[in-house]
């Protein structure tokens, strides 16, 4: 089922009432049931992949936790139940990241073979194999190794139902999606009875408006736009290449946040907070707090379960006495990014991205000694434009790193260098900004929607936008709620001959 | 202070409700410029008297038969419940949805939409369903006719399938916000502007000649329907010459009148006999008449219906006046466009309002 749906809107509003008229103790299984409606609604089949990783994980995982409870009750030595617990944490991670790895990436591998095998003069080629692919696979598996390393680590004891294991692997609104949560986290918000509250509805709703705002009238306005100039090189150059960058940005910002304000608005509905996702990415001043304020979920996943495990590793340990202290931090830090960037999609261009972002964050690290320095010795540099300076430096960033995501790692350059030699404003009005497909009403829409979430952005830096907005009187709360509505509703881009899109998180 | 609560909570709700109204309203097509079509089905609820004859079809009923005609010259009252690309299911329920306001003695369905099941745009559902009065038939044409990528609620809201006309916004939008003018007469869509029958691509043949099973599954039903209520069912074929009527076609439909006892009559073949000349009597080329030919066909259906159906003069029965009253206006009205198109076409050679998307109604305006 899509976010973006009139079913969607029907079966949150359908299972709403039935979540708050059944008894309490039911109202997580009803969720799980629910979850499953919801997964299952473009064909039974694609249930049976959550159901494997839910019943995989929740198998080693109880085994994990009886070896660590004989560990404890000496009845097995300790050496002997950390290899077994080993080993089968291993199993999991194998078969669940396998089949990850066999739906994602097992043609782009096939891809990668015929290429060499045709570059060694070999005549065979192997042919694609078309998986039916789940959505939100990898979020999904994500979470659930989550919880099984967790217990592996002994940070809790593994869940004893699997019915709510169940749950926390296919929480409806989150499963597609994200926010990737973690058990620990979860486990009172889905489990724990949740009495109807108005404010919990209220909040939900709107949160739901804003995400639909930002999906059906910003992003999906924006992106057709942007496709075109990103998969027409040749045509859109100069001053589009600029255009490109910050569209691409603002189209996958608007995109993803808005399907994240749905998931949290529905997750609300129930009582439920899942984790935000982004905090304003935008106003960073650094990359490092870019990352640390886009996607914030997987990069804390990826932080926790990669980085750390990795550079405080033994072997970190040893290679950091052979090849210096940096050397761990360095290799953990390629291993996330290239495990972020194959994430994002199987192919070069997002090994490529997920480098160059590595990169620049390793070397403005070498260089943390020369800013300090540097912000000593100028003033100027503690001052708030600087500030600005760095955020529009930051964004300026993350638009050019995006370009690899697009465009063919030799064609970022020329790109670059297209726009740098030949960009000039006075290219939008040589013919080819009209082929982009805008008229005059869906730019001023556009525009005041960008605008809309900037303001919104910068209010919420400064508190949640949402509380401050509940201490208004109810007229007006209601009717910016309405306002919202209507711009929705009409300015949106759904309906008849719109190919309701998915979310482009949802394809990882 | 619980009025007060009640009133807190009901004054907002009950205004947005009519924020949405209105906004609904305004962005729902009109259908009042070049194209006309989607307002015919809604103008049947206006009608103050009753008909003794129901015309059922596509364009090539709405286009070819005057109820006008048939009133002055035989005193039959009749109505057209056709809109553009009608489909079978689709008359069915609007002969269902009729059935609930009149029963007419005769009705008439016009075979031409056997050829085609399901509609290849969802425009013209639109015209057809979104006319019709909410009831169990509109819902069940919605459900049987609507193509995949139509969703039911955008029946019920049609705000959620016409939004993105924000954009194309037009005087008209504001001018017909709450009423619209008349267009048809009695379902008839006039043309007095004149363009001879040309060339047509040569019928092509097809490997399949048999209609649908659906379509003969609402045939069926019309047939059911009418024999149900005492009314009788005639079939017709317009002399329309594009689409090509095949003969395999022509065969099944005498074959099937044979069978239940049906009179079937076929205009082509007796298009000499009406006295139709495809030069004059056509506005787009031979695909459907124009006011001259849909008048002669008149005359001459109404003749082969006084004929088979039994319909009296209703202007010769005593205490009529209402009916009669009825059916002056509708005359002067109908006079009085056919004056100006006629006037129109003489002085441009075309007809404003049809060809381009100048408004040209103001000419023959009658607000409903």
């Amino acid at each position: 089922m899509l976010l973006v749906s009139y079913d969607f809107v029907a079966f949150l509003f359908l299972l709403l009432v039935v979540y708050y008229l059944i008894p309490r103790r039911f109202q997580w299984i009803c969720l799980l049931a629910a979850s499953y409606l919801f997964y299952g609604w473009g064909g039974a089949f694609y249930l049976l992949y959550p159901v494997f990783t839910t019943m995989s994980t929740w198998f080693l995982a109880a085994r994990i936790g009886r070896l660590t409870q004989q560990s404890r009750e000496k009845s097995l030595p300790r050496q002997q139940v950390k290899k077994s617990q080993r080993r089968l944490l291993i199993l999991g991670l194998v078969v669940n990241f396998g089949i990850l790895a066999a739906l994602k990436y097992f043609n782009f591998v096939v891809d990668n073979v015929n290429e060499l095998l045709g570059a060694a003069g070999v005549l065979r080629e192997f042919s694609h194999v078309n998986w039916l692919f789940p959505l939100g696979i990898s979020y999904y598996t994500f979470q659930a190794m989550g919880y099984l390393i967790d217990v592996y680590y002994r940070k809790y004891e593994p869940e004893r139902s699997l019915p709510k294991l169940a749950l926390f692997v296919s929480f409806f609104p989150q499963m597609v999606t994200g926010p990737m949560t973690r058990f620990d986290q979860m486990r009172q918000e889905l489990f724990t009875p949740h009495c109807y509250d108005f404010t919990n509805i209220k909040q939900g709703f709107r949160r739901i408006l804003w995400g639909y705002f930002k999906k059906l009238v910003v992003a999906d306005r924006l992106g057709p736009a942007i496709l075109m100039i990103v998969s027409c090189p040749e045509t859109y150059d100069g001053i589009y290449v600029l255009l490109g960058m910050v569209g691409y940005a603002i189209w996958m910002y608007a995109d993803f946040a808005g399907g994240m304000d749905i998931v949290l608005g529905a997750a609300r509905l129930f009582g439920i907070r899942l984790p935000e996702n982004f905090e304003q990415p935008f106003f960073s001043k650094s990359l490092a707090e870019f990352w640390r304020r886009w996607h914030i979920t997987l990069m804390t996943w990826l932080r926790e379960y990669v980085f750390f495990p990795m550079a405080g590793s033994r072997l970190s340990r040893r290679l950091a006495k052979l090849m210096g202290r940096k050397a761990p931090v360095y290799i953990a830090s390629v291993t996330v990014w290239l495990i972020a960037g194959i994430w994002h999609g199987a192919s070069w261009n997002f090994v490529a991205w997920g480098m160059a972002n590595c990169l620049v964050m390793l070397i403005s690290q070498e260089l943390t000694g020369l800013y300090r320095s540097f912000h000593q010795k100028f003033r100027f540099s503690n001052g708030k434009g600087y500030g600005y300076f760095q955020i529009m430096r930051t964004f300026m960033l993350f638009c050019c790193l995006e370009m690899f995501e697009y465009y063919p790692f030799e064609g970022v350059f020329k790109m670059l260098g297209s726009f740098l030699s030949s960009g000039s404003v006075r290219q939008l009005w040589d013919g080819r900004f009209g082929t982009l497909g805008f008229c005059l009403a869906d730019l001023v829409v556009l525009a005041g929607g960008i605008l809309l979430i900037f303001l919104a952005d910068i209010f919420q830096r400064t508190g949640k936008l949402g509380e401050k907005l509940d201490r208004q009187p109810g007229v007006l709360q209601y009717t910016v709620v309405f306002g919202l509505f209507i711009l929705v509703l009409i300015t949106g881009v759904y309906g008849h001959g719109y190919d309701a899109s998915q979310f482009i998180y949802n394809q990882f | 202070m619980i009025l007060k609560k009640i009133f807190r909570l009901l004054f907002p709700l009950s205004l947005s409700v009519g924020i949405l109204f209105l906004a609904q309203r305004l962005l729902m097509p009109k259908y009042m410029g070049q194209v006309v079509e989607g307002a015919f089905i809604e103008e049947y609820y206006n009608e103050e008297t009753s008909h003794d004859i129901l015309f059922l079809g596509d364009c090539e009923v709405y286009e070819n038969i005057s109820p006008i005609v048939l009133w002055r010259d035989y005193g039959i009252t009749s109505y057209i419940r056709g809109s553009a690309q009608q489909l079978v299911p689709q008359s069915y329920y609007l002969l269902e949805d009729t059935l609930k306001f009149e029963t007419p003695k005769a009705v008439v369905f016009n075979v031409s939409a056997m050829q085609q099941y399901e509609q290849e745009n969802e425009t013209y559902n639109r015209m057809t369903l979104d006319g019709m009065r909410w009831s169990g038939s509109k819902v069940k044409a919605i459900k049987e006719t609507m193509t995949e990528e139509e969703h039911m609620i955008e029946y019920v809201f049609p705000i959620l399938r016409f939004h993105s006309r924000w954009r194309e916004l037009e005087n008209d939008d504001l001018r017909y916000l709450f009423k619209r003018r008349q267009v048809t007469h009695n379902g008839y869509y006039m043309r007095a502007d004149v363009r001879p029958a040309g060339e047509f691509p040569v019928a092509r043949r097809r490997s399949d000649y048999s209609f649908d099973p659906k379509a003969w599954e609402y045939l069926e039903k019309i047939r059911m329907l009418c024999e149900e209520h005492g009314t009788l069912l005639i079939l017709m074929k317009a002399p329309s010459l594009y689409p090509v009527w095949y003969d395999q076609w022509e065969q099944q439909i005498k074959d099937y009148a044979k069978e239940h006892q049906l009179e079937y009559i076929n205009c082509i073949e007796r298009s000499d006999e009406i006295g139709i000349d495809f030069s004059k009597d056509t506005y787009d080329g031979g695909l459907h008449m124009n006011v001259y030919g849909a008048e002669k066909m008149s005359r001459y259906f109404g003749e082969f219906l006084v004929g088979i159906s039994g319909v009296e003069d209703r202007r010769t029965i005593a205490g009529e006046d209402v009916q009669n009253r009825v059916w002056k206006e509708k005359c002067e009205f109908y006079d009085q466009m056919k004056a100006a198109q006629e006037a129109e076409f003489a002085r441009l050679g075309y007809l404003k309002q049809f060809t381009s998307e100048e408004e040209g109604g103001n000419l023959y305006e009658k607000t409903r």
